[in-house]
């Protein structure tokens, strides 16, 4: 049996009162993926960090190829061989594709003591690199440029071109298209048979079922169980994740009310949002569906929304509030202020509503607040603490209550569970059913094919700005038949 | 209680009281009601220059065109009140600085240009059209400015100079509009993070462009009283008034990417500044030195507060 190519002992780290990781054993080795699930706060998020040199263990040990290692920042961590895909993207965006992949470690070419950058070579590898992964942009074009997965495609690419032992993907796939995943997959394959040692940080359980060899599930800063292929299931690992219960309930039957809203949302057909339903919108990365989204809340360009029967026409999203509809933006630092506290963000919509002659009462809007973190369960029930302080999952709740604050009618939500973990995911589903029951109506949009069946009672299937499909419960929705209607 | 009162958010304030104690141990000077009274004068035409550079900076801009904004007001101010009376120089005052902030805040937020160049373009452009409409000379009339009008610039209401009082009634008003309101709520939102706010309804162009309003109005209240206190509009005040705003807002820990700042401690800001000016005068710190000095100050406490919120 081979030597680890990273092992960590007996890790353990403390931020203030709060033990994150509480001696934790954990090993890859070459040629190996290696899984590490958890819930958000498990210590998943720390302990990568540690293994790649951005923070310091209070205790414990790191070996790299049986050598002890002490890693002082992450560039001893890269000198080491251990490269690091953090889900918050590390590029410039106004820097090319090459100069992003090339940063740090740029091909020059010498005149003597003069050194310039070799731009022609620059290109040619990050031509080569990004061609492993299928994707064949311009080198020359600025990353501000590319999409959120195009995005994460260089930052792969650049983790790529390094020379690495181990290579660690916290959530690589959260953003991902189907496609592009499989892509992703067929690289990490690739490595692993030239004995690159893998880490892959997920919440998609069916992706460690798919390609990890061993899984490590990490609760409250401990390991909860390890596994090897072929000794685990979904549900062994969503029991060892939570040690309690997941979203098993079964849709609502739809039970159509009143017209909410309606809107021509690609131009042609018009799409009516009624009391008690909840409609998904389905499409590729490109295909406009968040877009069609984005138009309903008054971004973008004015639209005309006929609400309750009324023909309105949204400039602005305070139209849009103003006629009762809420969004969750698809990323979270677009829905929270992060550094401001939970108790302003939920604020924030509803100035007017907690505001008696222009005055802020200040009464009025903790007892808000308090009903609200306790409605939708936001953990710690902190309302003074700033947003970037809580975990996806609580800070998709407190997005969330912000629009339940105001009793809006229609919610619009972009990837309301990207990236978070299983038990909040569940709650967010639930939230979202009984918004609906109370006679409201949600538009969802989904990369996960498998959320919109499990959620909606319609799904749009939408390709090249225009909807192509509408697909009923009782005609039959999955996610294979969503998958061949929006052409994935 | 929130995190809002805690140590930390005191900084500013004990670092006032320990520069005061330290002076005050170091000359006894210090602490005779005549130097005291000079700092509060001193202190008070910054103040409330650095009140309305704490509304832009919370929204998360920037105005480097209030020293011009104040000489400008200042001059039309003295200009108008010497044909039409002093409300009527005090008022025209005033709206010119206002107009400046509202060319500054479209600019700004319309148009979406850097703030940074926006407001250096105003400080000289306002700054060459106060030397055009006043010949490059004081204005003061041939018999100087109103008496009523040079007396406000020095006198006192229960033993506390008229121009003292300007700033702490100001300051009680304008916490209320920042911090008890709304929109002041909404001016913290969008300097705190524009998108979020522009997506939960905030009418975010309209909250930035209102900022350099209140900035530029105050810098003309700010040129009015500097009009007072010098018996005349001087087309050259108010030079380097917006570093040191700027400087005093920062002091009081403001974050310049926005989202942060409080009234009262961007004063206290300004108290800090003055003081430090003022201690070394007393210890006959050589003015050279004097600047060097205030240069390192600005950079150390700047400094400070990245490491404290770090940890």
């Amino acid at each position: 049996m081979s030597l680890p190519a990273l092992r960590a002992e007996g890790i353990a780290k403390h931020f203030d009162a709060t033990l994150a990781l509480d001696s934790v054993d954990f090993d890859v080795r070459p040629g190996e993926i290696h899984a590490l699930v958890g819930e958000n706060g498990a210590g998943k998020s720390t302990l990568i960090r540690i293994l790649g040199g951005a923070l310091r263990p209070d205790r414990g040990s790191i070996h790299v190829a049986g050598r002890l290692a002490h890693f002082a920042s992450p560039h001893d961590a890269i000198a080491a061989g251990i490269v690091t895909i953090p889900q918050e993207l590390r590029l410039v965006p106004a820097l090319s594709i090459a100069e992003n992949i090339a940063l740090g470690d740029l091909p020059v070419r010498r005149f003597g003591p003069i050194a310039m950058v070799d731009r022609a070579r620059m290109r040619e590898e990050a031509r080569a690199v990004l061609a492993l992964l299928d994707f064949a942009p311009d080198p020359g074009r600025p990353v501000a440029s590319l999409s959120f997965a195009e995005r994460q495609l260089v930052a792969i690419a650049r983790g790529l071109r390094r020379r690495c032992r181990v290579f660690i993907l916290d959530e690589p796939t959260a953003a991902l298209e189907k496609r592009e995943i499989e892509r992703l997959f067929c690289v990490l394959a690739r490595m692993q048979v030239q004995g690159t040692a893998i880490i892959h940080i997920t919440h998609r359980l069916d992706e460690v079922i798919a390609i990890a060899d061993r899984a490590t599930v990490l609760r409250d800063g401990r390991v909860a169980a390890v596994s090897r292929r072929g000794a685990f299931s979904v549900s062994d690992l969503v029991g060892a994740m939570t040690g309690g219960i997941a979203d098993t309930e079964a849709p609502a039957p739809a039970r159509a009310g009143a017209v909410l809203l309606a809107a021509r949302l690609d131009g042609a057909t018009t799409v009516e949002l009624r009391g008690g339903e909840v409609i998904g919108l389905a499409g590729l990365l490109g295909s406009g569906a968040e877009r069609m989204l984005h138009r309903l809340f008054g971004l973008h360009e004015p639209t005309v929304v006929e609400v309750r029967r009324r023909s309105r026409r949204f400039k602005h999203p305070g139209d849009a509030i103003a006629a009762g509809i809420g969004m969750v933006p698809g990323e979270r630092g677009l829905g929270l202020v992060l550094d401001q506290s939970v108790r302003d963000n939920i604020l924030l919509p509803n100035l007017d509503v907690v505001s008696r002659n222009g005055r802020l009462d200040r009464k009025a809007g903790d007892r808000l607040v308090a009903e609200l973190m306790e409605f939708v369960d936001i953990r710690p029930r902190r309302p003074w603490l700033k947003a970037r302080a809580l975990s996806g999952g609580n800070q998709q709740k407190a997005i969330l209550a912000k629009w339940l604050a105001r009793a809006v009618a229609v919610l619009l939500l972009d990837e309301p569970t990207q990236g978070i973990d299983v038990a909040a995911k569940a709650q967010i589903h639930l939230l979202i059913r009984h918004f609906v029951e109370r006679g409201n109506a949600a538009l969802v949009k989904s990369s996960e094919l498998g959320e919109l069946a499990h959620l909606c009672g319609t799904v749009l299937a939408v390709r090249r700005d225009r909807i192509v499909a509408t697909i009923d419960r009782a005609a039959g929705l999955d996610e294979r038949r969503l998958r061949a209607e929006i052409g994935g | 209680m929130s995190y809002r009162s805690s140590l930390a958010g005191q900084i500013p304030l004990l670092t006032l009281l320990l520069l005061c104690a330290a002076t005050a141990l170091l000359t006894e000077r210090f602490l005779s009601p005549l130097n005291l009274t000079n700092i509060l004068v001193q202190s008070s035409i910054m103040a409330v220059i650095a009140m309305g550079m704490t509304f832009v900076i919370v929204g998360g801009g920037f105005d480097l065109s209030v020293g011009s904004t104040a000489a400008l007001a200042g001059c039309v101010a003295s200009m108008v009140m010497l044909d039409a009376g002093i409300a009527a120089g005090v008022i025209v005052g005033v709206f010119a600085g206002a107009l400046v902030g509202v060319a500054n805040g479209l600019i700004i937020a319309f148009l979406s240009v850097n703030p940074f160049i926006t407001t250096l373009g105003t400080m000289v452009l306002v700054r060459g059209i106060v030397f055009l409409i006043t010949g490059g000379a004081p204005v003061s009339g041939e018999t100087g400015l109103p008496g009523a009008f040079v007396a406000f610039g020095s006198d006192r209401l229960f033993g506390v100079h008229y121009l003292v009082w300007i700033p702490a009634l100001l300051l009680a008003l304008l916490s209320f509009v920042l911090h008890a309101t709304p929109y002041g709520r909404r001016v913290y939102a969008t300097g705190g993070g524009r998108e979020a706010a522009y997506l939960s309804g905030v009418r975010v162009r309209r909250v930035i462009a209102s900022t350099y309003v209140w900035c530029g109005a105050l810098a003309g209240v700010a040129g009015v009283m500097l009009a007072a206190r010098l018996q005349s509009g001087q087309p050259t005040a108010g030079e380097f008034y917006e570093l040191t705003a700027i400087a005093a807002v920062v002091l009081g820990g403001a974050a310049l990417q926005g989202g942060e700042g409080t009234l009262y401690k961007s004063v206290i800001g300004v108290l800090i500044m003055i003081v430090l000016g003022n201690a070394l005068n007393l210890l006959n710190v050589d003015s050279y030195w004097q600047r060097v000095a205030v240069g390192a100050v600005i950079i150390a406490a700047a400094a400070a507060e990245r490491l404290r919120s770090r940890y």
